[in-house]
């Protein structure tokens, strides 16, 4: 630094010209709570916005966030590049936001946006490539001097699959090159697994992905996942801190949190070192984040990285005070990528899921009777739901993500229990009470989250408070009289004797 | 079908209880159950369990079982794809395999029978009527 900055006048900090998006028109090509969430952004900006709805989500509260909606028919049809490209040209959009999941990292989509002359809010296509693709991301990773995880990368067949479980030792993970998100991968522990494993990865591969092609790690454990958050520009990248996201079931994050408890400050200076490196020589644009492995000796390996917005984006967010959209848009058009200010306090977010622990966490559905959320100091709420909402079994089965805030991680941790236990959802069995299970339990107080921890621990099913056996008692009693007469329940706490008239 | 009626409105810390023409929703500080009535929980023990459902509409990728075969509770029956990940059906009892009423590749309905799962083996009384996502009531 040039020590000079007395006689340096002190500029005041530049301000964003407001008429800047001038022209942009965008297509968030995603639904449910992060289309909710990008679209509110773009509101805040001023910028002109567009949805895109299956036939049975008309109504849908991504579409009522949009100034303009698309029809595209069937719910696979978020998958079709080429009818999203058509609709963009349609409504004159100029850049489409993906989101995460379908096709947020599908470089062909990238590229045909692109030949449309619309710009793809994201990576480029070639950066995509290469970082999407578990056998090109290690190679680039190595090419970095960043370390990963022992593994064999041309396991196409039974018979590579099983040289290279016994090469690098079992227990090994089988796991599609061709994509995340934990599809198409599968634990072997034992040698007479192997070929179960292999098939159902393959299927999983080739359904999900497209692409067969499946790459063999050393099972790691116990491990933490942790996380870096980048943005770059093309040019230069930028750390934006990491996340901490080890409590994980079926390879799905269940609680995300930021900073990690598990990572010294040499280790968090090393991930986040790695993490810009990495992202520079990817020339990476937009949004990602370089995912790593801390095995039990403290070492850390990458693991891959994720060329999209993430769902767990918020912990950042509410970390930095800062909107990762925003920075998204911005870079898109050009602006200069952010000076991301030092990470305060400590942020949790829990992802509430239409699944039912009871069932071994299958998926659940049905139309949300009852509604609410709380509005508490540090919480946030990003939901895809209202009231009314039918739940499809077609779609993601996340319904929301409530993320706390707090001065440190015992706030936060508090605070996001009081959120998850006033809220009130009804018609849709979700894992509420399991989130409030592991954010009580001792594992978790004490930070000893690792990959394996939600697996290894049982789920015990909640007690059922006797008021609540009583009150579904008398509503199923009084069901015939109740419909009879129009009148509302007698025996609820709002009713004639507190002064409330029965409805008409 | 039927609207549910709001019973109590939304209420924070208290219990808020909403019926639907099966049953009766409750949620209290931290949880929510579905509440069926005695008679429809009965019936649906007797007659749910007596089959493999679809938990959710998908796709069958494996039929794991044959007509006619003994299996064991929890082994393996068929493996239904989802939300492009695949679950693995297990028998809810022992028992011997009747009818099967899906092929590999089928697309399946929630809730369609997909196996139905005949006499009971000795030994495996007493399931509790687990199976409808809420509680009995006594």
């Amino acid at each position: 630094m040039v020590k000079k900055t007395s006689r340096v006048r002190k500029e005041p900090t530049p301000r964003r010209p407001p008429e800047s998006h001038a022209g942009m028109k965008v297509l968030v090509a995603n639904r449910g709570e992060i289309a909710c969430r990008i679209l509110k952004t773009l509101r805040e900006m001023g910028i002109p916005s567009v949805a895109i709805h299956a036939d049975v989500e008309s109504e849908a509260p991504h579409v009522m966030l949009a100034d303009e909606a698309v029809p595209i028919g069937e719910p696979n049809n978020y998958l079709d590049a080429g009818l999203i490209v058509r609709a963009c040209r349609a409504r004159g959009v100029t850049a489409v936001h993906p989101g995460y999941g379908y096709l947020s990292q599908n470089a062909g989509f990238a590229r045909a946006c692109g030949e449309a002359g619309i710009t793809f809010i994201g990576p480029s296509p070639e950066t995509m490539e290469v970082l999407g693709d578990k056998r090109a991301a290690r190679r680039a990773a190595e090419e970095c001097g960043v370390p990963v995880v022992p593994g064999e990368l041309e396991c196409d067949t039974l018979e590579a699959v099983r040289a290279a479980a016994a090469g690098v030792g079992l227990p090994v993970l089988i796991k599609a090159a061709g994509g995340g998100g934990g599809k198409g991968m599968r634990l072997v522990r034992r040698r007479e697994e192997i070929a179960e494993a292999f098939a159902a990865a393959r299927r999983e591969a080739v359904s999900s992905f497209a692409d067969g092609r499946l790459v063999v790690e050393k099972f790691v454990s116990p491990a933490r996942h942790v996380e870096v958050q980048v943005l770059g520009d093309g040019r230069n990248a930028v750390a934006l801190g990491e996340r901490e996201c080890s409590l994980q079931r079926r390879y799905q994050k269940v609680i995300e949190e930021g900073p990690s408890t598990g990572v010294t400050d040499t280790t968090r200076r090393a991930l986040l070192a790695a993490a810009v490196r990495l992202a520079r020589h990817a020339r990476y644009t937009s949004a990602g984040t370089v995912e790593f492995l801390i095995g039990p000796d403290g070492a850390h390996h990458f693991l891959e990285v994720n060329t999209r917005l993430q769902v767990e984006h918020p912990v950042t967010e509410a970390l930095l005070g800062l909107d990762i959209v925003r920075a998204q848009v911005e870079i898109a058009r050009g602006g200069a990528l952010p000076q991301p200010p030092p990470p305060r306090g400590h942020a949790i977010e829990a992802r509430l899921y239409a699944e039912d622990p009871a069932r071994g966490f299958l998926p659940t559905g049905g139309r949300v009777l009852s509604l609410d959320w709380p509005h508490h100091p540090g919480v946030r709420i990003d939901s895809g739901i209202r009231q009314e909402s039918e739940v499809l079994p077609f779609f993601d089965p996340l319904l929301a993500k409530l993320i706390a805030w707090g001065e440190d991680r015992e706030q936060a941790r508090r605070r996001l229990i009081e959120a998850l236990r006033e809220m009130t959802l009804l018609g849709v069995v979700t894992n509420q009470a399991f989130l409030l299970q592991v954010l009580t339990s001792d594992l978790f107080v004490e930070g000893r989250t690792f990959t394996t921890t939600l697996e290894s621990t049982p789920w015990r099913e909640p007690e059922v408070p006797e008021e609540a056996r009583e009150a579904a008692r008398r509503a199923l009693a009084s069901r015939t009289r109740i419909d009879g007469t129009g009148h509302a329940d007698p025996y609820s706490p709002w009713d004639p004797a507190e002064g409330r008239g029965a409805p008409a | 079908m039927s609207r549910p009626t709001a019973v109590s409105p939304p209420r924070p810390g208290r219990l808020v209880v909403v019926r639907t023409p099966r049953g009766v929703w409750v949620g209290w500080r931290g949880g929510a159950k579905f509440f069926a009535p005695v008679a429809a929980e009965a019936a649906a023990a007797a007659t749910a369990h007596e089959d493999v459902r679809a938990p959710m509409t998908g796709r069958i990728v494996k039929v794991a079982v044959a007509a006619g075969e003994k299996v064991a509770k929890d082994d393996l029956v068929v493996i239904l794809e989802a939300m492009k990940m695949e679950y693995r059906l297990t028998a809810p009892r022992a028992g011997t395999i009747g009818e099967i009423r899906c092929r590999n590749g089928d697309l399946v309905d929630l809730g369609a029978t997909l196996v139905v799962l005949e006499a009971r083996a000795e030994g495996s009384h007493g399931e509790g009527a687990d199976d409808s996502g809420g509680g009995a009531l006594p």
